[in-house]
């Protein structure tokens, strides 16, 4: 698992903490935490998903590529929404469900990467007696580079 | 033929990897992602309306769906020398245990801007009966 140690998986746990539908400020900035990416998370995640291109594996392999060492599958974002988010954040709230999502790709992630999140809700509005909230989110690695930035449109539970 | 820029063609097609989907495949996506929303995970909380939607059970994450297009668009593009640089999603069915869903992809079109070369790809992921559960388009960048 993923930092399994600090990680809370009972989302339930917090979730008298996490702002709702009325609270959620479109352009008010969420808390973030900075989170290193590791090569063990990033073969869990790849497993999940069958990934299994050497790229993200075989080092030796990696360093004859266009990047030079190993890195992590675009989709890796969807591990750090989690991990660079506390366990008040509203993303955690129990019963959000994913509508959808868009995700622009810069450079790639790579093993010991300390990434840091910039993220906002961005707008939020009813549709069909539905509470959606679209979040905006950009991915830093250490240097300040970006890595991938995206939105995604949830509805949220209340 | 090795894929090339010049010699796509819109309407040539991608095929991803079939994915059996279980109620083990989603808890290693909750551990891989730290994803444990219960929709994924409780039984009891999903025999529960949401609005006027009714699941029947734990539901497959939405972004497992993104997880499989992604890696059928890089399997594609890497060893053409092309850089998957985009990927939009839309969930229309929810997927259960017990599903097979198998990611594809169709060239929409091609484009050349100043610095570089670029092709559309519509993106949908379809489950054992034919039925589209996530749809969208993706974007690869073939670089000079």
């Amino acid at each position: 698992m993923a930092q399994a140690e600090a990680f809370e998986t009972d989302f339930w746990k917090d979730a008298n903490l996490r702002k709702a539908w009325d609270d959620i400020v479109p352009g008010a900035p969420r808390k973030t935490i900075p989170y290193t990416l590791t090569k063990e998370t990033i073969e869990l995640y790849c497993r999940s998903v069958g990934e299994d291109h050497p790229i993200y594996f075989d080092e030796a392999y990696a360093k004859t590529t266009r990047y030079g060492g190993l890195i992590a599958p675009p989709s890796i974002h969807i591990l750090l929404m989690f991990s660079c988010t506390p366990a008040d954040d509203w993303m955690r709230s129990p019963g959000t469900v994913n509508a959808g999502q868009s995700w622009s790709y810069n450079i790639p992630a790579r093993p010991n990467d300390v990434i840091t999140l910039q993220a906002r809700a961005l707008d939020k509005s009813i549709k069909r007696e539905r509470l959606f909230v679209v979040h905006d989110n950009v991915f830093f690695n250490q240097h300040g580079d970006v890595i991938c930035s995206g939105r995604g449109w949830t509805i949220r539970p209340e | 033929m090795t894929t090339s820029f010049e010699n796509l063609n819109a309407g040539d097609s991608i095929d991803g990897p079939k994915f059996a989907v279980s109620r083990e495949s989603i808890r290693l996506f909750c551990d891989a992602s730290l994803d444990y929303n219960p929709l994924h995970l409780d039984d009891d909380y999903m025999k529960g309306n949401f609005g006027k939607t009714n699941f029947g059970g734990i539901i497959m994450h939405g972004m497992n769906n993104f997880g499989l297009i992604s890696r059928m668009i890089t399997d594609w593009a890497y060893p053409a020398g092309a850089i998957h640089r985009r990927l939009e999603t839309r969930w229309v069915k929810p997927v259960k245990p017990g599903d097979t869903i198998q990611p594809t992809g169709v060239i929409k079109s091609k484009q050349v801007t100043k610095n570089s070369r670029w092709v559309l790809i519509d993106v949908m992921v379809r489950n054992q009966t034919g039925e589209k559960v996530a749809t969208g388009e993706a974007m690869v960048e073939f670089p000079h």
